[in-house]
C-alpha cells in the first residue's frame, strides 16, 4: 500500500527544522516525511478493529508543525514512530468478507481519531473517557496500542495519508448518503471548533467575541460560535481577502486586518485605550475589550494581541496549537483573564437541559447547515505531497482554506 | 645700541639727528627735533586758523557706511555680537509683528540702562532695518578721542550727537541719513540710567520724526540694567526682554516735545506689558495709570531706590573675605 | 491691475497644464479641441492700511448694530470667538488677521474698562489648537495676556458643564452653544472667509456649537440638498445654520460679527512658489528653472520631509475687506468681496472634470492628508466650488490627481483610521454609513477623551468629511484618482489610474468617446459661475 511515512530520522529532522524556518512547508522536501510506495499493511490490533480505505484526508496545522519540526517536544512521548500522518479522514469501510471489492461509497465513515481507553482496550476506562471527554483520555500512551494521541500519530494504526489503515469501531461515524466527501473531511476540524465554541461559555449577556485568525480553524470556530450565539457581535481578524469573504458568509459582523485589531476591538467595544509610548503613541492595549477571544493562530503575537484586546475577566480560548511561546503575562494577571486551552472533542452538553451529545454529531450538523465542504479548496494525490504541503502551509496567501489528499481512484471519485 | 645707519638721502644731518635723538631718548628727542619732523611754529604776526575739529560731534562717519565697513559690521554682529548677546542677555523678543506694515526708514527709540543695550538691539532689530541702521551716540562719550571715535563708527555704526547743547550739525546729519534711507536708533533719555529709574525722553527723536516724516518705533528693554548697569565694569549674564511697540507718527496737533512725551508713554506701556501682560497694560494705559519709568519725583533718594525695589535683583554682594588671623 | 480669472480653450499650442498632486506636481497635456482650463483671478489689491480699515469697520458697523465702543461697558461679560486653524489655508504670514482685529477689539475693551473677557477658538468638532498655533493666530501679546489666566481656550463641544441649550428651530433643529459665549453680554466673532462657505451664522451656530446641534445640518440629506454648499443662497447647510442663528438672536444673544476676506495671493508674487500662481505660457526661464528644481528636490525628499516643507509655507495673503456689525448684513458684503476674487464665469457643463489636489485641506494643517480628506477635498470642496450648476454634468466623471497614501496622523485623526479601516471596508454609501455607524462614533468615549484632552478631531468628524462629498457622489458617474495608492483609492470606492491618459480612457466607459474636459486650475481658489 501507498503511504506517507514520518520516521524518526534525526538528521532529516534537523534539515526540516532549518528549512521550515525559512519557508513554511519546506520541511516536506528535506524532512523525515517520505512517500513509501509499498508500505507494510498494518495488522488489526485486536477485536473491534476494522480496515478502512481513506478517501480524503485533510492536512491540519498540527501536521504542518510536525513536518516543519516546529512542534513542541511535548509530543514525543505521545506519538510512536514511524507513523503515517493524517487524522481528518473520510474513508470506505472495508468489508472483511470481501476485502478486495472496490468501494462504491455506500459504506463511508468519518474517523474520530482520538485513541482513548476503548480503542486501547484499557478496562476499566479512565474517568475522563467514562465522562465522555474522549480528548482528555489519560491513557493515550498506554494499553494495547503504542503511544499515540490520535490515529495519524501512532505506529500501529496507520493514518489518513495512505490508502489503507485500521480503525476501531468506536472511532467510526457513518456518512449520510447525500454528503460529499469534502463535507465529511471537514467534520473532524469542525468538531474541534464546536468544542472550543462551547467551552468558551458564551452567555446571552456576552456582547463581543473576537476570533483571531481566519484559516480553517478560525472560520469553523466562527461558524460554531454563530450557531451557538446568533446575537453576539463577532469580529474576525483575517489577513487575506478570500478569508474575509468566507468569514462574512459565515456570519462575521466585523472584519479587521491583523494590524487593525486593537483599533477594531476598541471601537467595537467602545473601550478606552492605553499606549506605552507617551500620549501620542499607537494603541498598546485596551482598558476594556472583548469578553471572549478565540485565538485560532496560537503564535506569541496572536496571544499578545488576545491579552491586549480582552476585557477584564475575559476569556482567551487557545484553539490554535501553541508551542513554545514568549509572552508578557502581566495583562493576564492584571485583567484577571482566563487563558483556556481547547483540544479535540468528546461529549458536549449544548442544550439548556444538559442532554449530552457527541461533539462529532454537533459538528456534522454544523457542516450540513453551512455546507462547509466548500472550504476544501484543493486536493492532491499522495505523490504530489510536497506541493500539497507547501500549498497548505501557505493556504491563506494562496487564497486557499483546507487542503486535502485525495486517495480515491478515478472510479471511486466518480461513483458519487 | 645699534650702530648709526647711513641713510642715502640727506644722510649726514639725519644720521646725526638720529644718533642724538637716541642718546637723549624719547620725548626730549622729538621736542628737540627740527622741522619737518616737528610741527611748525606759527609766526607771531599771523592769527592761526581755528583747527578743524575732528572729534566729538564733528567726527565724520561717512566712511563707516561704505560697503566694506558695512560688511565688516555684518560680520561683527553675526559672528560676535549676536552669539555674545545670546549668552549674556538671553533675549526674548516681542512685538516684531507690529512692524509688519512698515517699510522705509524708521527711528527706533529705546529706553537706556546699559552699554549692553546697543549691541543687544544691533542683534535684535529685524531686517530690513538691521543692516541699514545708524546709532545715535553721545558725541562726548563715544567720539571723545581718536581711538573710540572710529571704533564706535565702525563697530556699532554710531553717529555723534551732541547731548549737552543744541548742535545744528548733528541734527542735520541725522536727518540727511534718514532721507538717505537709513534708520536710526536713538536713546531719547540721552544717556544711561544713573539709578535704575528711567529719565525723561528728550525731544530729539520726535523732532527728527517731524522733520523727515519718518515713524518712530518705541522699544522697551527690560533686564539690561542687571547685566551691566552704569558704574559697573564687568557684565553679569541675565535675561532680557525686548519689546517693540507699534510705530508712532506725530499727530497734527503735536509738537516735538509732546510727541516725545507720547513716545515715552508708549515705552512705559511696553514696560507694563512686559511685567504684566498686554491686556492689563492696555487697560491701565486707557485709564492713565501706566506705571512711570521715571520713578517718583521726590527729594528723598531712598524713596526712589525703595520703590525700585521690586525690579532690582535682591542679591547680597559677595562677602569680603578677611584674612584669617 | 490684476487680471480676472478666465477660461482657456486648449489647442495644439497650449503648454502642459500644472496639476497639484499632494506635495508634488504634475504637468499634463490635455486633449486639444475639447478641453478647457479654468484659471483663477490674480490676487486683487490688498487694503493699503489694514489697521485703519479694521478701525473703520469697528466704528462704522453694518446693519442695525451700534459701533463697537458703544457696546462695551465696564463690568460687562465679553467673549471674543475666532475661527480656528482650519482657516486660512495655508496659514498666513504673521501677523494673522485675527491678531490684528482682536488687538483692536481688546484695545477698545480696555478703553471701556471691560474686565471679564474670554477668548474662545470656535473650533466646533475640529481638533484643539496647540499653543504654537494659537500664538500664530493671535500673537504672543494676546496669548500671554489671557492664556495664563485660563481666559483664552479652545471651545469644548463635549463639556456638558459649558454648553447651553438655547432652543429649537421651527424645523426641530436643536441649538446649543458654548455656555460662556451664550451668557455673555456680547459675543464678538472674528472670522476669516477664505471661501464663500465660511462665515455668517455658520460662525456661531456651528463654530461654538456641539454635536447635538451640528448633526441637524451636517448630514447626508442636508448636504445632498446643498447645491452647492459654497453658494449660501442655494445651500441647505446654510439655511439650517441661518435658522439656528435666528434662534440665537431671538434668545437675546448679542453678536458683533467681524468678517474679513483675503485675496488669492497664496503662493506669493515672487519667491519659490510664485510659479504656482502663474499661467503656464507665462512662465519665464527663471520660473521654469525654479519649477524643475523644486520638482527634482521634492522627488528626492521623503514624504515626511515634503510634508514639513509644505506645511511650513506661510501664505502672504492680503486683506481685501473687513466689515463688522450685524451678522447677516455683514455676511452679504463679505460674500460680495469673496466672489469678487473667486468667481469665474464658465459656459456650460463638461463630461469630465479634472483637478489636481494640493497638499492641504481645512483639516490637515500641520498634519497628514489622509485618503478621507482627499475625498473630502475633491468631492466636497473642489466639486462644490460652483454657483448655478456643477461644472461636470450629471453622470459625468471626476478625475483627481493626488498620491492618496494610506497614511493617517495618529494623534489628529484617530477616528478617521477606524472609519477607513472598518466603515469604508464595509460600505461607501453615505446614507448607509450615517445610519449604521454615525451614532457609535459620535458617542465613543475614547474619541471624546482624545478630542477633549489631546489634539484629535471629534469621533464623528470623518463622517462629515464623507457627507461633504455626498452631493458629488450622487451626481457623478465615476471618480478616478490619478497616481493614487491603488489600495486606498479602491477603499474609497474610486478607481485608480497611473496616468491622466489612462484615466481619460477609463472615463470614456462612462461618458462615451471624445468627451469634453474641463480642468479646475485650483488653488489659488476659483469658483465657477456656471451658466
Amino acid at each position: 500500500m501507498k503511504a506517507l511515512v514520518f520516521a524518526r530520522k534525526p538528521a532529516r529532522y534537523v534539515a526540516a527544522v532549518l528549512a521550515g524556518r525559512v519557508v513554511s512547508g519546506a520541511g516536506a522536501k528535506v524532512g523525515p516525511l517520505k512517500l513509501h510506495e509499498d508500505h507494510d499493511i498494518p495488522e488489526l490490533p485486536g477485536p473491534g478493529w476494522r480496515y478502512i480505505k481513506p478517501r480524503l484526508a485533510g492536512i491540519c496545522g498540527s501536521d504542518l508543525a510536525t513536518i516543519d519540526g516546529t512542534s513542541s517536544r511535548y509530543f514525543e512521548p505521545i506519538v510512536s514512530f514511524p507513523f503515517v500522518p493524517g487524522h481528518e479522514i473520510v474513508a470506505d469501510l472495508v468489508d472483511p468478507a470481501n476485502p478486495k471489492a472496490p468501494a462504491d461509497g455506500s459504506n463511508r465513515v468519518i474517523l474520530e481519531p482520538v485513541l482513548g481507553c476503548v480503542a486501547r482496550n484499557v478496562s476499566p476506562v479512565c474517568e475522563q473517557c467514562a465522562a465522555g471527554n474522549l480528548g482528555n483520555c489519560m491513557n493515550i500512551a498506554f494499553g494495547d496500542l503504542s503511544p499515540g494521541l490520535q490515529s495519524g500519530f501512532c505506529c500501529d494504526t496507520g493514518g489518513g495519508w495512505s490508502t489503507l489503515m485500521v480503525a476501531h469501531e468506536s472511532q467510526l461515524h457513518s456518512v449520510p448518503a447525500h454528503w460529499t466527501d469534502e463535507m465529511a473531511v471537514m467534520v473532524e476540524p469542525a468538531a474541534c471548533a464546536v468544542h472550543a465554541a462551547l467551552a468558551a461559555g458564551i452567555t446571552p449577556g456576552t456582547t463581543t467575541v473576537v476570533v483571531l485568525g481566519a484559516g480553517t480553524l478560525g472560520l469553523l470556530t466562527l461558524a460554531a460560535i454563530r450557531s451557538i450565539a446568533p446575537d453576539v457581535t463577532i469580529l474576525v481578524v483575517a489577513k487575506h481577502p478570500e478569508q474575509r469573504d468566507e468569514a462574512r458568509k459565515l456570519g462575521a459582523d466585523h472584519l479587521a486586518e491583523p494590524a487593525e485589531i486593537k483599533r477594531a476591538v476598541r471601537r467595537l467595544t467602545g473601550s478606552k485605550a492605553l499606549t506605552n509610548a507617551g500620549p501620542d503613541g499607537p494603541i498598546d492595549r485596551l482598558t476594556g475589550g472583548a469578553a471572549v477571544v478565540f485565538d485560532c493562530v496560537g503564535s506569541s503575537e496572536s496571544l499578545a494581541d488576545a491579552i491586549a484586546v480582552s476585557g477584564p475577566r475575559g476569556r482567551i480560548m487557545l484553539v490554535g496549537m501553541a508551542g513554545h511561546t514568549e509572552l508578557d503575562l502581566t495583562g493576564l494577571w492584571h485583567k484577571e483573564l482566563q487563558l483556556v486551552g481547547t483540544y479535540a472533542y468528546g461529549t458536549e452538553e449544548p442544550a439548556a437541559d444538559g442532554t449530552p451529545r457527541r461533539t462529532f454529531d454537533l459538528a456534522m450538523e454544523l457542516v450540513e447547515n453551512h455546507d462547509l465542504g466548500r472550504l476544501v479548496t484543493a486536493t492532491y494525490p499522495l505523490n504530489r505531497y510536497t506541493e500539497a504541503i507547501s500549498h497548505a502551509a501557505n493556504a491563506g496567501r494562496r487564497g486557499a482554506i483546507k487542503i486535502a489528499f485525495d486517495l480515491r481512484t478515478e472510479k471511486e471519485r466518480d461513483h458519487l | 645700541m645699534s650702530k648709526p645707519t647711513r641713510l642715502p638721502v640727506n644722510g649726514r644731518s639725519l644720521g646725526e639727528l638720529a644718533v642724538r635723538a637716541a642718546r637723549n631718548s624719547g620725548a626730549t628727542a622729538w621736542r628737540n627735533a627740527p622741522f619737518p619732523l616737528r610741527a611748525p611754529t606759527v609766526p607771531d604776526g599771523v592769527t592761526p586758523l581755528r583747527p578743524k575739529a575732528k572729534l566729538g560731534a564733528d567726527y565724520d562717519t561717512e566712511w563707516a557706511r561704505s560697503y566694506p565697513a558695512r560688511f565688516a559690521r555684518v560680520l561683527l554682529v553675526e559672528g560676535l555680537v549676536r552669539p555674545m548677546m545670546d549668552i549674556l542677555a538671553a533675549p526674548k523678543i516681542d512685538g516684531v509683528d507690529r512692524l509688519h506694515d512698515l517699510d522705509g526708514p524708521v527711528i527706533f527709540a529705546a529706553n537706556h540702562h546699559s552699554h549692553v543695550d546697543t549691541p543687544l538691539l544691533l542683534a535684535t532689530i529685524p531686517e530690513p532695518w538691521q543692516h541699514h541702521l545708524a546709532i545715535v551716540a553721545g558725541a562726548d562719550y563715544f567720539f571723545g578721542n581718536r581711538l573710540t571715535a572710529p571704533l564706535s563708527a565702525l563697530a556699532i555704526g554710531a553717529i555723534p550727537m551732541e547731548r549737552n547743547k543744541v548742535n545744528r550739525k548733528s541734527a542735520d546729519d541725522a536727518a540727511a541719513l534718514l532721507d538717505d534711507g537709513w534708520s536710526l536708533l536713538i536713546f531719547p533719555e540721552g544717556g544711561r540710567s544713573p539709578d535704575g529709574w528711567g529719565q525723561a525722553f528728550r525731544p530729539g527723536a520726535g523732532y527728527l520724526s517731524f522733520r523727515c516724516g519718518v515713524p518712530v518705533v518705541p522699544i522697551h528693554l527690560e533686564g539690561t540694567g542687571d547685566i551691566l548697569r552704569k558704574g559697573r565694569t564687568f557684565p553679569k549674564p541675565g535675561r532680557t526682554t525686548i519689546t517693540f511697540g507699534s510705530p508712532l507718527r506725530p499727530a497734527e496737533d503735536e509738537d516735538s516735545r509732546t510727541f516725545a512725551a507720547r513716545i515715552q508713554a508708549t515705552v512705559e506701556q511696553l514696560a507694563d506689558e512686559t511685567t504684566t501682560d498686554w491686556f492689563n497694560a492696555r487697560r491701565r494705559a486707557h485709564a492713565g495709570t501706566t506705571p512711570s519709568l521715571v520713578g517718583p519725583d521726590t527729594v528723598g533718594a531712598w524713596r526712589r531706590t525703595w520703590q525700585l525695589g521690586a525690579n532690582t535683583p535682591k542679591r547680597a554682594r559677595s562677602q569680603r573675605s578677611w584674612p584669617k588671623l | 491691475m490684476p487680471r480676472p480669472g478666465f477660461v482657456l480653450d486648449v489647442d495644439k499650442s497650449t503648454p502642459p497644464i500644472l496639476f497639484h498632486h499632494g506635495e508634488q506636481f504634475r504637468l499634463e497635456r490635455l486633449p486639444a479641441g475639447r478641453s478647457r482650463v479654468i484659471y483663477p483671478a490674480e490676487p486683487i489689491e490688498a487694503l493699503e492700511d489694514p489697521e485703519g480699515a479694521i478701525r473703520h469697520a469697528l466704528l462704522n458697523p453694518m446693519g442695525d448694530s451700534k459701533p463697537l465702543p458703544d457696546l462695551l461697558t465696564p463690568g460687562m461679560k465679553l467673549t471674543i470667538a475666532f475661527d480656528d486653524i482650519s482657516l486660512p489655508l495655508p496659514q498666513m504670514r504673521a501677523p494673522d488677521i485675527r491678531q490684528r482685529i482682536i488687538e483692536q477689539v481688546l484695545d477698545l475693551a480696555a478703553a471701556a474698562g471691560v474686565d471679564d473677557v474670554h477668548l474662545i477658538a470656535a473650533l466646533a468638532l475640529h481638533r484643539r489648537m496647540t499653543e504654537t498655533e494659537l500664538r500664530h493666530a493671535l500673537g504672543d501679546r494676546i496669548y500671554d495676556a489671557f492664556a495664563p489666566h485660563g481666559t483664552l481656550y479652545n471651545h469644548d463641544a463635549e463639556d456638558p458643564d459649558n454648553l447651553l441649550f438655547v432652543g429649537e428651530t421651527k424645523h426641530g433643529e436643536e441649538v446649543e452653544i458654548n455656555k460662556r459665549a451664550a451668557e455673555s453680554d456680547l459675543i464678538v466673532y472674528v472670522n476669516l472667509n477664505i471661501v464663500a462657505m465660511d462665515g455668517g451664522w455658520k460662525s456661531t451656530a456651528t463654530g461654538l456649537s456641539s454635536y447635538r446641534a451640528i448633526r441637524h445640518h451636517h448630514n447626508v440629506k442636508t448636504m445632498e440638498q446643498s447645491k452647492s454648499f459654497m453658494d449660501r443662497h442655494s445651500s441647505e447647510l446654510h439655511h439650517s445654520n441661518w435658522r439656528q442663528g435666528k434662534v440665537l438672536r431671538d434668545a437675546g444673544i448679542k453678536i458683533f460679527q467681524i468678517e474679513t476676506t483675503i485675496n488669492n495671493n497664496t503662493f506669493g508674487t515672487d519667491g519659490p512658489l510664485s510659479v504656482l500662481q502663474k499661467r503656464e505660457w507665462e512662465w519665464s526661464a527663471k520660473d521654469r528653472i525654479t519649477f524643475l528644481g523644486m520638482q527634482k528636490g521634492l522627488d528626492v525628499m521623503s514624504a515626511k520631509q515634503r510634508r514639513s516643507a509644505f506645511h511650513s509655507w506661510r501664505a502672504p495673503y492680503g486683506l481685501t475687506s473687513v466689515q463688522a456689525g450685524e451678522v447677516e448684513a455683514v455676511h452679504e458684503v463679505t460674500l460680495k468681496h469673496c466672489f469678487d476674487q473667486h468667481l469665474v464665469a464658465v459656459e456650460g457643463q463638461t463630461d469630465v472634470l479634472t483637478m489636481g489636489l494640493p497638499f492641504i485641506c481645512p483639516y490637515n494643517v500641520n498634519s497628514v492628508m489622509n485618503p478621507i480628506l482627499v475625498m473630502c477635498l475633491g468631492l466636497g470642496y473642489f466639486f462644490n466650488l460652483y454657483r448655478g450648476k456643477p461644472l461636470v454634468r450629471e453622470g459625468g466623471v471626476l478625475i483627481m490627481s493626488h498620491p492618496t497614501p494610506w497614511d493617517f496622523h495618529p494623534v489628529h485623526h484617530p477616528s478617521y483610521i477606524d472609519f477607513f479601516e472598518q466603515v469604508l471596508a464595509d460600505t461607501t454609501d453615505p446614507a448607509e454609513i450615517e445610519q449604521r455607524y454615525e451614532k457609535q462614533f459620535a458617542e465613543d468615549e475614547w474619541y471624546r477623551h482624545l478630542y477633549r484632552t489631546s489634539y484629535a478631531y471629534h469621533g464623528v468628524h470623518p463622517f462629515y468629511m464623507w457627507y461633504w462629498g455626498a452631493h458629488a457622489l450622487k451626481h457623478l458617474g465615476r471618480v478616478i484618482i490619478v497616481g493614487g495608492d491603488p489600495k486606498s483609492v479602491r477603499r474609497l470606492g474610486f478607481m485608480p489610474a497611473s496616468t491622466l491618459q489612462d484615466a481619460l480612457e477609463m472615463a470614456t466607459d462612462v461618458v462615451g468617446p471624445q468627451p469634453t474636459i474641463t480642468h479646475l486650475h485650483n488653488p489659488p481658489i476659483l469658483m465657477a459661475d456656471v451658466s
